[in-house]
């Protein structure tokens, strides 16, 4: 088979990228374990103010976690529970949240962190906060009516500052 | 099969087009990567 040599480095070029790009989504999900935020632990969403950590939303300081504060999020047709959340900066913090009703989006803009939020379904992200200011939360996943007024604000707040 | 000439066809634009778009592909995704890495 006659194959141009132009074509020859064509196809070295668009292998080489290919496997290139699969190596890098590999390390990703292999060495440094990233995956969905949610799927990993369910529970009933018609008694989720009933189930630990969700029948107390808010901010709380944990020890002994690989993480320093553990904020609890519920979600809802078309609030979030807090409605504000303040972290110092600095912090390693997990956010743990679900929906209690339809599915919301959780996404703190210019930031990593935009989860999905399932009834029934936990999402998880655990993020290192190195930048200080405010943050707007939105739900990114129509969930009826009010969609557009679900929103909530990250305050990250540097604990050297006044 | 009037022109089967094909050892002789010029393939040198062709060459450098998808060299040029498989080029910027790589440098929008570096961006990208790179505005995934900075954001915590």
């Amino acid at each position: 088979m006659h194959i141009h040599k132009y074509e020859k480095y064509f196809l070295v070029f668009g292998v080489g990228t290919l496997v290139a790009f699969l190596i890098i989504l590999g390390i990703g999900a292999f060495h440094q374990g990233s995956h969905p935020n949610s799927g990993k632990k369910t529970l009933d969403y018609e008694k989720v103010k009933e189930i630990a950590p969700f029948d107390n939303p808010g901010v709380h300081k944990v020890e002994g976690k690989d993480w320093d504060y553990e904020v609890v999020i519920l979600a809802s047709a078309f609030y979030y529970n807090p409605p504000e959340i303040e972290v110092p900066l600095g912090a390693k913090v997990k956010f743990i949240a679900t929906s209690e009703d339809v599915i919301h989006g959780f996404e703190i803009a210019g930031t990593n962190i935009n989860m999905m939020l399932e009834p029934g379904y936990v999402s998880e992200y655990v993020a290192e906060i190195n930048q200080a200011g405010e943050f707007l939360i939105v739900c990114n996943e129509y969930c009826g009516t009010g969609h557009t007024l679900m929103h909530s604000m990250l305050k990250v707040v540097d604990p050297n500052e006044s | 099969m009037a022109n089967k000439k094909k050892s002789e066809d010029n393939l040198k634009g062709t060459f450098y087009a998808v060299m040029g778009v498989g080029i910027f592909v790589i440098l929008v995704w570096v961006y990208c990567f790179n505005l995934f890495i900075d954001r915590f």
